[in-house]
């Protein structure tokens, strides 16, 4: 066991623009005087609000009966002071029993809410989250993996180390590395349920052993800090708002002198012969179609700023391009057609692009494709790969 | 999960998991312990869980109530033992402290109250009351949000042995 920190270990505050409470960490008091400041805090908030108060629970990992019987009174009295008042209470899916404990709450009190945070969490989840992707993350894996199984080497690969796959997906990329290079643990975090069962039944099926997989949200891990050798996480800061929180995360939990492996896009830069010109507009496309969404998948080349702006030290950038002649050119051919059809589909008709646009759009794809598969073509998805260390 | 074995008296096998036996003098020496045990203990028993982040917090959550109630008894001689054991999505934890012989009797009283159909009432009532969480409110509570089933058991000596099954494994997200 660890030596006592006598450091308290949650913390509370108030955001009076957003008329958020929010409390965090670890509450187990002894006695409620523990507390005082917080409870202090709270009733300040309460006598300032008006209409809502948000209460915040989302990271908040553990709370004892007794702080949670607090909380919840001084909650409840002013639901029966001031009848105006309107609660909502946030908690998280991760954290499996603030919804039950909290969700109570609304059982005594109308006036007081309860939602679970983590339905919409990025933009543009949906497109990407439920079902449609798992086929092509497949494939993608595949060919990303012919490079990456030399590359990640020069990143912090090795035997026996402790790892986590953060933003894991359907798995492959945890199974491949547990054959390659045998980490003595791994622990592969997504947030998406079927994706995690996907991964579950590959692991039953082939008697894999040694990945763990968990249901978790990236941007707040209940993982604890400093625990892992080498944090990867591919594809994915690319697809979130702020991807600065997301690295925060992924450097908390890293030890220091371990490293954050990412890889990311630049889909401007997706490229083919022939049929160049066609292949280059849609994937332009492709970047402000995102953009629209919030993500940014010309995330690639400004790794290295966000890894030096999260703190990290000794940065190895470095890139690949996955071609159709890595292997059966079919399989980059299916990639492209799956992308076509999520971006010149549902996204598209998201963003209400018209069907002029849709068809140009389209056509880039089948130009792709069409490279890919053509006897002299050249078709090309580049990749950048960024790793950096935890200062000691 | 594995093939279910049967005991001659019918009751399920519970294949032992970790056991941690402490001085309860140390124990209650310091209020942290309770929050070290069950922390320590949910990370070793739920590696090949499902999902091990969640089971562990799930865990630590329930055990750490468990661990107060004992740190509460009035009787602070020998031995706390902590015994985890698993059949198939349940985990059973064993937690066995020195009591008094009335502590016994209201456990006894508290973990009948807890199999009664008003158990989600009472346990709303009390969040609404003014007194905070007595031990009884607190095994209530684990049977309201963790599905937990508990009973009293015979313990050597001046004990009480508090038998809490957790079925963990099958709380819906
Ligand atoms: C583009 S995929 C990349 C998956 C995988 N790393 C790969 O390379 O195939 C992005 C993944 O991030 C996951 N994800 C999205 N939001 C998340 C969040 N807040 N926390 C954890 N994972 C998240 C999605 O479920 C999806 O599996």
């Amino acid at each position: 066991m660890s030596p006592y920190n006598l450091l308290p270990r949650f913390k509370a505050q108030y955001d009076a623009n957003n008329q958020e409470f929010s409390i965090s960490g670890v509450v187990r008091p002894q006695a409620i005087d523990e507390l005082g400041p917080s409870l202090t805090l709270l009733r300040d908030a309460i006598g300032r609000v008006r209409g809502v108060l948000y209460v915040n629970v989302r990271r908040l990992t553990q709370m004892n009966n007794a702080a949670f019987h607090v909380f919840s009174r001084i909650i409840i009295d002013a639901c029966r002071a001031r009848p105006e008042l309107k609660f909502v209470v946030i908690t998280s899916s991760v954290v499996g029993w603030t919804s039950r404990k909290f969700g109570r709450l609304s059982g005594i009190e109308p006036n007081i809410t309860v939602e679970e945070y983590d339905s919409q969490f990025y933009p543009g989840q949906g497109f990407l989250e439920e079902g449609g992707f798992v086929p092509i993350l497949r494939t993608q894996t595949k060919m990303t993996w012919r490079h990456e199984r030399a590359i990640l080497r020069r990143h912090g690969m090795r035997p026996g180390i402790v790892m986590a796959d953060i933003c894991c997906g359907i798995g492959d990329f945890a199974v491949l590395v547990q054959k390659e290079f045998q980490p003595s643990r791994i622990v592969a975090l997504d947030h998406s349920i079927s994706s995690l069962n996907y991964a579950r039944r590959v692991m039953r099926e082939f008697d894999i052993r040694g990945i763990e997989y968990t249901y978790g949200d990236a941007s707040e891990m209940l993982l604890d800090e400093a625990q892992f050798d080498l944090v990867t996480c591919r594809h994915s800061l690319q697809i979130f708002n702020r991807p600065e929180l997301i690295l925060k995360e992924l450097y908390r939990i890293c030890k220091p002198g371990g490293r954050v492996y990412i890889t990311n896009e630049k889909n401007s830069h997706c490229l083919g012969e022939p049929r160049a010109e066609s292949i280059g507009w849609t994937y332009n496309e492709v970047a402000k179609l995102f953009g629209y969404f919030e993500m940014d998948v010309e995330l690639g080349p400004k790794s290295r700023r966000y890894l030096i702006e999260a703190g990290f030290e000794d940065i190895r950038v470095e890139t690949f391009m996955v071609t159709n002649l890595d292997g059966d050119p079919q399989d980059f051919a299916d990639v492209i057609e799956a992308w076509a059809n999520v971006y010149a589909g549902e996204m598209a008709a998201r963003r209400g692009d018209g069907p002029e646009f849709v068809a140009r759009f389209r056509q880039g794809f089948q130009d792709h494709i069409f490279a890919a598969l053509h006897p002299k073509g050249y078709a090309g998805w580049p990749i950048w790969v960024a790793s950096g260390r935890r200062p000691q | 999960m594995g093939p279910v074995h049967h005991d001659l008296a019918g009751e399920p096998t519970f294949e032992p998991m970790i056991q941690i036996d402490m001085e309860v003098r140390t124990f209650v020496s310091a209020w942290r312990h309770c929050d070290y045990v069950s922390t320590y203990m949910a990370r070793m028993i739920s590696q090949n869980r499902s999902d091990s982040v969640r089971h562990s917090n799930l865990f630590s959550s329930a055990f750490n109530e468990l661990l107060e109630v004992a740190f509460r008894t009035r009787h602070a001689d020998g031995e706390l033992a902590c015994r985890v054991s698993r059949h198939g999505a349940t985990d059973r934890i064993e937690l066995t402290f020195p009591c008094l012989p009335e502590e016994r009797q209201f456990y006894q009283e508290a973990v009948s109250q807890v199999a009664g159909f008003e158990a989600r009432e009472r346990y709303l009532n009390s969040v609404s009351g003014d007194l905070a969480p007595s031990r009884e409110v607190v095994l209530l509570e684990l049977a309201v949000d963790y599905n937990a089933t508990l009973r009293v058991e015979e313990a050597d000596g001046d004990a009480v042995k508090l038998v809490v099954d957790l079925p963990l494994e099958g709380l819906e997200h």
